[in-house]
């Protein structure tokens, strides 16, 4: 197990370094002039000036390297946009606030749609189960600007229970104002949840270890309890992993319409800005971010599933 | 999914499958995988009703442009946010184009789009993950390696500097983004599915007869994986037309006058409180096109999986 | 999903009755924190906490700002955000008054101009947040400053009007070189309170411009202390009306009244807080839940301004800015711009997609420029309604049957591009429209532009209330002259408007430059739309106080919130 978690870990440079030059490249390839914001032209002195302070005057080779060297000792740079504010700086203030936005949405995933996949397997083919697949499913495909867009018409505009948009400052903050986007959010995975939840629950109410245990004349709740959910949940397990990468890489969305100072909309808008260091920055992190948590899914797999163990030692 | 191939090695009839409801002493119809496939299929309603809903929105949106007596990019300003009536059944929009027939338009080019990017991504998938799965190896170990770096790479940023690589954002320029970031789970699972069929017995058999490699890739393994990719294919389908919405949203959407849903309901969003209709109706469709996908992809599957096979 | 063959109903009362097990009681506390957290009250406002969502009486107000201010580093940001708080917080030398356009003394009690040398002197009384006073040395660091070639600042072109300014800040040599070059700008602190320099030519505008906010001063001792994080909350030091309380990046700016500020006594408003909301649409729901008093003059999404026009708190305000589109001329022949421009029906336009009381464009120069009457051409090319009669007749059978038109995707181009390219259908030319991202936008358009570049929409606010800051756009040379179109007459009017002092002399200029472009003989390089406007939402406790200059600057000092 450690050798396997040790091989992962140093794998993960290569990739890092792999990540930083596709960035580098494509980011370079796209036009753009990160210094000019509006429709007034920069005055080739200033342009230069500017140039030279970013290091943008030197060949390509040499700023990749500088870059990388930058990546691995964790200093991302002045943002070429922002000339007040590191990317570290960036990074600090707004990473923390997508963190919590995810996890929030991951919650309410857990929350509702894991119940909501246990009734409807435990009740196939019901009025539950018809009913609650049926939101699943619908969740699934609506396009999360309509949902957040129907919610923020309701819940903030219409019976004026919580603010249209704004997020709370602070790290460990908590008001209305998460309840909304955090839902929007959530949305996807809790379908998502519900629907994988039931059919990985009817697959294991088939086993026959199951139907052992009841001719047994085990307490029902014990089996279910015991035996079905856990083994049902592995593969939630697993699946949790890319799904928080998608929530934390795919709030940009949310963040747009509920003004909430995230990294998602950063990303995006640096990107447009063509703040190089800025999008480099966030790029590496997110992706860091989803190595370690397809490790972290896998170092559990190995845990919980024992099937996976043995085959390994 | 195991296709009988003993008839090619063996000259020996096939084990036939009985309809149901043969009268004794008629000719026994020889079942297919297909036919099989199809009737089981035909099984799961709600997958019927999904691909009933799917052909009427096809129909929608091939013949209701043709027919209407509206040009969708004719501007017309005292016609504007008209709500829906007889004449205009979905409304007109800010421009006063009739909403019904451009919502159909729009449709041709999502469906257009989401089913050229699945195929471009079953494609590259499947030439990445059945190189890489029947060759083996260190060459399968690197590939397989290599993709695990992609995976680092965020979908929206990359789909975004593609968008903006090129001029203007046009339908290909949409497939390639859509599909730039999306192949990487395609390529495992044909991986997956090479390795497992290469293992079975009747590859075996057709190389020890002789097969040659291109013989045993094109004959057998591939027809076997064309199960899973049709399901795929509807499964992808889902991802692909919620991303290019996505991407619609964001700004970098098909360029005016044509439109999709997603530039659509992006362009609704502004006056939803006083005209829904050009938000809702787009998003539902978007909705509706999905729903329909994840229902077939779930008949699709039932219907092809040897497990549940009857006798 | 598995598809299982016989359904088995596990009776789920069984699972519910019975004693509470650890599972259901997870689920059971999870469900009811997650309720009572809805619930929790919004945070009271504090000090230093931002996130009051309702409005404030007492001299407080809120206001939604477009974009994350660049920097309050003045030397450096460029947008509008940053350009609104820095004039708060820092006195310049010169106001404008916003409803005249006159130039009132602010830090400058009064300033002689003789030919190129101009001076300042300044009032005594100017203080720093930290009591230190202002002084002329302020300025002169500041400007000189600014001109660094280090700092790379993007405004430092504004100074070149300052002889020696542009010498300096092209240095690139080493410091020792730089500076030699640095004290050569004719910047000089003749006294605490007098300030001199020598401009490089009569420039009849210097004073007009010195009001733009790259013009202002800092505290030396604060940035060379603290370098780049001199803008902090905690260390900045200001001189202006309003101080800065806190900042919470793309979220929230809160200033508070500066108590020791000389007129202290005439502002009204104890707090301003500055709400950062990039998209429209939530700006808007926003202010109509009652959460923000005012936006910033930001826009409003173009099919909303019907509805919102019929309510009270609408507000519009003129505006010193061009929306035209632009032509290729190495594309695009005399007649065929000619007949394009005959084509647009500017009323449409304005009428039924901007909406917003903007004024169809007849000439360069928008309407409330002083000398418009003198300077507008009142241009033929330029029909308010369009004439595609004439335009039909005036099309050469050598134009071009389709044609390019390229946009930022911005709201409100996308709607305009539409109208056009169906008006221009009439003339039976297939346009084909292409929008861009800003930033590739920008690098399509050159100069030169991109040869697949037919058309092009771009627009112009003017930095301070001259039309030669408009006219010069299109010189020979200039970097934002995307259009191919070179006349050496007009460049040599843009030159003799520069150094002519008798006003309506150089009004007499102007107009002779907007005869060139788009006189009878014009040769209508761009086709201008529409002149700007600025809608803008302000609920009743502050509307009548609250007022947009045509430069988009709004002057909080003199907001008065009702009922304080």
């Amino acid at each position: 197990m450690t050798a396997f978690i040790i091989r992962r870990v140093v794998w993960t440079i290569p990739v890092i370094c792999f990540v930083v030059l596709m960035t580098f490249l494509l980011m370079r390839q796209i036009e753009g002039n990160p210094f000019r914001r509006t429709e007034r032209a920069v005055p080739p002195q200033v342009q230069a000036n500017l140039e030279r302070k970013f290091n943008l005057d030197k060949p390509a080779a040499v700023q990749y390297l500088l870059y990388l060297k930058g990546v691995f000792t964790l200093d991302f740079g002045p943002s070429l946009v922002l000339r007040d504010r590191t990317v570290n700086d960036i990074m600090r203030e707004h990473f923390p606030v997508s963190i919590k936005l995810g996890l929030l949405a991951f919650f309410w995933a857990l929350i509702i749609g894991l119940p909501a996949g246990i009734i409807a397997a435990l009740k196939p083919n019901s009025i539950y189960d018809y009913v609650l697949m049926l939101f699943s499913n619908v969740g699934f495909a609506l396009p999360s600007f309509l949902v957040a867009t129907v919610l923020i018409y309701y819940a903030a505009l219409k019976w004026d229970l919580v603010p249209t948009n704004g997020w709370p400052s602070g790290t460990w903050a908590l008001d209305s104002r998460v309840l909304l986007p955090s839902i929007a959010l959530g949305f996807v995975p809790m379908a998502y949840f519900a629907r994988l939840v039931r059919g990985t629950m009817l697959e294991t109410l088939q086993q026959d270890y199951v139907r052992t245990a009841r001719a047994k004349g085990l307490r029902y709740r014990r089996i279910v309890g015991l035996h079905v959910l856990r083994n049902s949940l592995i593969p939630v397990v697993t699946a949790s992993g890319p799904l928080l990468g998608y929530i934390i890489t795919g709030s940009f969305v949310i963040e747009f319409i509920f003004s909430i100072p995230g990294i998602g909309r950063y990303h995006v808008q640096s990107v447009n800005n063509r703040d190089y260091s800025v999008v480099m920055g966030i790029t590496v992190l997110l992706a860091i971010i989803i190595i370690i948590a397809n490790l972290i899914v896998d170092i559990l797999y190995g845990f919980l599933d024992p099937r996976t163990r043995e085959a390994r030692s | 999914m195991v296709v009988d191939r003993r008839e090619e090695v063996l000259p020996v009839a096939p084990a036939h499958v009985h309809e149901a409801g043969d009268a004794a002493g008629a000719p026994i119809r020889q079942s297919s995988l297909w036919r099989d496939a199809k009737r089981r299929y035909m099984r799961n309603k709600a997958a019927v009703v999904a691909a009933s809903i799917f052909f009427v929105v096809l129909a929608y949106c091939i013949i209701v442009p043709i027919v209407s007596p509206y040009d969708p990019d004719a501007v017309n300003f005292q016609d504007r946010f008209l709500p829906p009536s007889l004449e205009h059944p979905f409304g007109t929009d800010g421009f006063g184009r009739d909403l019904f027939t451009r919502v159909a338009l729009g449709g041709r080019i999502s469906i257009a789009i989401g089913f050229s990017a699945t195929l471009a991504i079953l494609i590259i998938g499947l030439t990445y993950g059945s190189i890489s799965g029947f060759v083996g190896g260190w060459l399968d170990n690197g590939m397989m390696r290599f993709l695990d770096a992609l995976y680092g790479l965020p979908y929206l940023p990359f789909a975004i500097i593609v968008t903006q690589f090129f001029h203007e954002v046009n339908f290909w320029v949409m497939v390639l983004a859509l599909s730039i970031a999306s192949w990487f789970t395609a390529a495992r699972i044909v991986r997956g599915q090479i390795i497992t069929l290469k293992q079975n017995d009747y590859v075996r058999a057709a190389t020890a007869v002789g097969a040659r490699w291109y013989r045993v890739l094109g004959r057998h393994l591939v027809p076997n994986t064309l199960g899973v990719l049709i399901i795929a294919i509807f499964l992808e389908l889902p991802g692909v037309i919620l991303g290019e919405a996505f991407l619609s949203f964001i700004g970098l959407g098909i360029n005016p006058p044509d439109a999709s849903w997603g530039s659509m309901a992006q362009e609704g969003r502004d006056v939803y409180r006083t005209h829904p209709n050009l938000i809702l109706i787009p998003s539902l469709a978007i909705a509706t096109l999905v729903l329909c996908a994840n229902f077939i992809a779930d008949g699709l599957r039932d219907a092809l999986d040897p497990r549940t096979k009857e006798t | 999903m598995y598809k299982y063959r016989r359904p088995i109903s596990w009776p789920l009362s069984q699972f519910l009755t019975g004693q509470p097990r650890p599972f259901a009681l997870i689920i059971a506390i999870a469900v009811v924190v997650s309720l009572t957290a809805g619930c929790r009250r919004d945070p009271a406002p504090a000090a230093t906490t931002s996130g009051s969502t309702r409005i404030q009486r007492g001299g407080e107000i809120v206001v939604s700002l477009r974009a994350e201010p660049r920097s309050f580093n003045r030397f450096v940001a460029r947008d509008t955000g940053t350009a609104l708080f820095g004039q708060l917080t820092q006195s310049k030398l010169i106001r404008i008054n916003q409803v005249t356009q006159d130039l009132e003394p602010w830090l400058a009690e009064s300033w002689d101009v003789k030919g190129t040398t101009v001076t300042f002197h300044l009032r005594p009384d100017g203080r720093w947040t930290n009591g230190d006073p202002v002084t002329a040395a302020d300025f002169e660091y500041s400007w000189k400053r600014t001109l660094d070639p280090a700092l790379a600042a993007d405004y430092a072109y504004q100074l070149y009007g300052i002889k020696g300014a542009a010498e300096y800040n092209g240095c690139t040599g080493g410091p020792a070189q730089c500076n030699k070059l640095r004290d050569k700008v004719a910047v000089k602190a003749v006294d605490d309170r007098t300030l001199r320099l020598e401009l490089t030519s009569a420039q009849p505008w210097f004073i007009q411009q010195a009001s733009h906010h790259s013009f202002l001063a800092v505290h030396k001792a604060t940035v060379e202390k603290y370098g780049a994080k001199w803008t902090e909350p905690q260390n900045i030091v200001t001189d202006g009306p309003f101080m800065l309380e806190s900042w919470e990046h793309e979220s929230t700016i809160t200033l508070v009244k500066n108590p020791n500020w000389r007129d202290a006594d005439s502002v009204s408003l104890e707090r301003v807080e500055g709400k950062i909301i990039v998209d429209g649409t939530t700006r808007v729901q926003s202010f109509e839940a009652g959460e923000i008093d005012a936006l910033d003059g930001a826009g409003l999404p173009p099919e909303e301004i019907d509805r919102l026009k019929e309510e009270p708190y609408y507000e519009q305000y003129a505006a010193l800015g061009n929306f035209y589109y632009g032509f290729n001329t190495k594309n695009l022949d005399l007649d065929t711009r000619k007949a394009l421009s005959l084509a647009i029906n500017r009323k449409v336009i304005t009428d039924n997609i901007t909406k917003a009381g903007q004024v169809p464009a007849t000439g360069m120069t928008p309407k409330g420029m002083p000398g418009f009457d003198q300077i507008n051409p009142n241009s033929p090319w330029l029909p308010v309604e369009g004439d595609v009669e004439q335009a039909k007749s005036m099309l050469p059978a050598s134009a071009p049957k389709t044609i390019g038109l390229f946009y930022n995707d911005a709201p409100g181009n996308k709607e305009i591009a539409v109208a056009v390219q169906d008006m221009w259908k009439e003339l039976g030319i297939e346009t084909t429209i292409k929008s861009q991202e800003w930033a590739q936008f920008l690098e399509f358009l050159g100069p030169p532009p991109n040869k697949a570049v037919d058309v092009f929409r771009l627009g112009w606010v003017y930095d301070f209330v001259d039309a030669i800051n408009g006219l010069e756009l299109f010189t020979c040379d200039s970097g934002n002259n995307n259009t191919n179109w070179c006349n050496k007459d007009f460049d040599a009017l843009v030159e003799q408007a520069k150094n002519e002092t008798d006003t309506n002399a150089r009004y007499e200029l102007y107009a002779q430059m907007e005869d060139i472009m788009f006189g009878e003989n014009g040769e209508v390089p761009i086709t201008p739309i529409y002149w700007y406007t600025y809608p803008n939402l302000e609920n009743d406790a502050v509307r009548d106080t609250f007022f947009i200059s045509p430069l988009d600057q709004i002057d909080f000092t003199k907001v008065v919130v009702k009922g304080t």
